[in-house]
């Protein structure tokens, strides 16, 4: 099992939001983490990174506990993080924001460079030498995701990247990461959105309240009604 | 004058620093020993405030206490020279080595806090600096200072000095312009700009705020050094945080986020303090006055002023 989180309890300061999350995301898999806003996706993926370290529990990253760890540290054994904000660098360019981001895998491995990438995001190629901040929203996801790529990394965290965008840029998102899985890319995503979640997915965990109430594949989810109406519906 | 200024931007750093060094050799062929003195400690004012600029334009880390390598740069060849017969070319060459190992020092504790914190803490450190040499009067001369630093054997006048001066610089500002453009300088940026993002693209970022603070220590330490040998004194004025104050003035007025404002800034501070003081003694009320008609009127320097009549982006960083 590539990523393996049992129990972890996480808080923000006082605050108790994951009570007990268990996933595993074995590679080569596309795993999706849905469930509505507050429900802790991104608390439960900020706590593998390390940026919001759980108190309980155990995040093992090929068998080794990484909790603890400093992020840079996690970040550097293979897990790349693209969180919902679109986290770019501002005033950095384009081509600066990706460079910045440059390392190769574990193992030494090159897959992405930013030929590949540019081959990936035309979009970026144009925009190569223009400030990240003068991005629009779509471009700017398309960026922290292939800044993300620029790591080498072996699993990616994404965090709904579909979240704020434009229905014909979800679309174009949604291609990009089918293709990034194409790859062989093994994917944790997070998504509110769960037409385009299950989309990309074989398995499905849903999350509510900080703890996981279901655990299944996505064929399992879309035959289960009920399931979708208690924990994914909007009121 | 936009297209010399294109051309002037395609030629190779190098080709770029050494018109600079020939113009400033060239002006120095007419000066008289005043002014040849005046342009070397504007040339090392130049230098401090680069220096600075590393650590405050490049990583964005606000230090209140850049005087301590300074003193350090400055006490190291005063000390070695003074107490302990060191030659003082050799003394010269230890100084930012010095000024580096007391950034390695006080680097560590310093970068393990943010902002307000980080800046609060190098004051702190700086003036703990000051105080401990200011009150260990039997080694450092404490309120008196160290007097008589021997001159390099091949300085003989006004002008040699001058041109050693011209040298270290130029070559300070070279390595300092190649580290603006190098990979590292630019993860730095990106430390700046959100240290959290920077953290889980994979970058230590507190290791990457301790180097740059030892690289600007080391620098710090050139200028102390320098300053030390041209005025074959130091004071323990050189710890104090005014001191440490004059590099930041400097980047300010001279523009903070690019490589040559703030060597432009701190030379004309120097410029305009000798002038002003000529005429009145009220230079810090000058001062005063300017720095506060910079932040409102021109938050980036005169850099930012010339940058916006080029009509460049102001946020541009590399040079």
């Amino acid at each position: 099992m590539l990523l393996q989180v049992r129990d972890i309890h996480t808080y923000y300061g006082l605050s108790h939001i994951l009570f007990g999350v268990s996933l595993e995301v074995d590679k080569g898999e596309c795993v999706c983490l849905v469930g509505r806003n507050g429900a802790g996706k991104t608390t439960t993926l900020k706590s593998i990174i390390g940026l919001a370290p759980p108190k309980r529990g155990v995040v093992a990253w090929r068998g080794q506990p990484i909790n603890g760890r400093a992020p840079h540290w996690i970040a550097q054994q293979g897990i790349g993080f693209v969180p919902e904000e679109r986290a770019i660098f501002p005033n950095l360019t384009v081509w600066e924001n990706l460079d910045v981001a440059r390392k190769p895998s574990t193992t030494g491995e090159v897959r992405w460079t930013v030929e590949r990438i540019y081959d990936l995001f035309p979009r970026l190629k144009e925009r190569s030498n223009q400030l990240g901040g003068t991005l629009s929203g779509g471009e700017q996801q398309m960026l922290t995701i292939a800044r993300t790529l620029m790591g080498n990394p072996e699993l990616v965290l994404l965090d709904e990247p579909s979240e704020g965008l434009a229905p014909l840029i979800v679309e174009l998102i949604g291609e990009l990461v089918a293709q990034i899985k194409a790859e062989g890319m093994t994917i944790l995503l997070s998504e509110q959105n769960l037409r385009f979640a299950l989309r990309l997915s074989e398995r499905a965990y849903i999350i509510d309240d900080g703890k996981i109430q279901f655990s299944g594949t996505t064929q399992e989810l879309q035959n289960n009604p009920e399931l979708v109406e208690k924990y994914l519906a909007v009121h | 004058m936009r297209q010399l200024w294109q051309r002037w931007q395609a030629l190779p750093a190098v080709l770029q620093t050494l018109v600079f060094a020939l113009v400033f050799a060239l002006l120095g062929l007419g000066m008289t020993d005043f002014q040849l003195s005046l342009v070397s400690e504007m040339l090392i004012a130049a230098l401090f405030a680069l220096s600075l600029n590393l650590i405050m334009g490049y990583g964005g880390m606000v230090h209140f206490g850049h005087a301590a390598f300074y003193g350090l740069g400055g006490y190291t060849v005063a000390i070695l020279t003074l107490r302990y017969g060191v030659p003082t070319w050799l003394a010269m060459g230890l100084a930012p080595f010095v000024a580096a190992l007391g950034a390695v020092i006080i680097g560590w504790f310093c970068v393990r806090r943010v902002r307000l914190y980080f800046s609060i803490l190098t004051l702190a450190f700086g003036q703990l600096l000051y105080t401990v040499v200011f009150q260990a009067a039997d080694f450092t001369g404490g309120d008196n200072g160290l007097l008589g630093i021997p001159k390099l054997p091949f300085i003989n006048s006004e002008a040699d000095f001058y041109y050693f001066t011209l040298v270290v610089f130029f070559v300070c500002f070279f390595v300092i312009r190649l580290l603006v453009n190098s990979p590292f300088v630019l993860v730095l940026r990106a430390t700046r700009e959100n240290a959290e993002r920077a953290q889980f693209v994979g970058v230590n970022v507190r290791r990457h705020q301790l180097i740059v603070f030892v690289i600007g220590a080391f620098f710090a330490g050139v200028s102390g050094a320098m300053i030390a040998e041209h005025n074959s004194l130091v004071a323990v004025d050189m710890f104090f945080w005014a001191t440490s104050s004059e590099p930041i003035l400097g980047s300010l007025l001279g523009g903070m986020y690019s490589l040559v404002g703030p060597a432009i800034g701190g030379a004309l501070l120097i410029y305009l303090e000798v002038t002003i003081t000529r005429f009145t003694l009220y230079w810090p009320l000058v001062l005063g006055i300017l720095t506060v008609f910079i932040v409102l009127v021109a938050p980036s320097g005169l850099v930012g002023l010339v940058r916006r009549w080029l009509g460049q982006s102001v946020a541009e960083d590399s040079a």
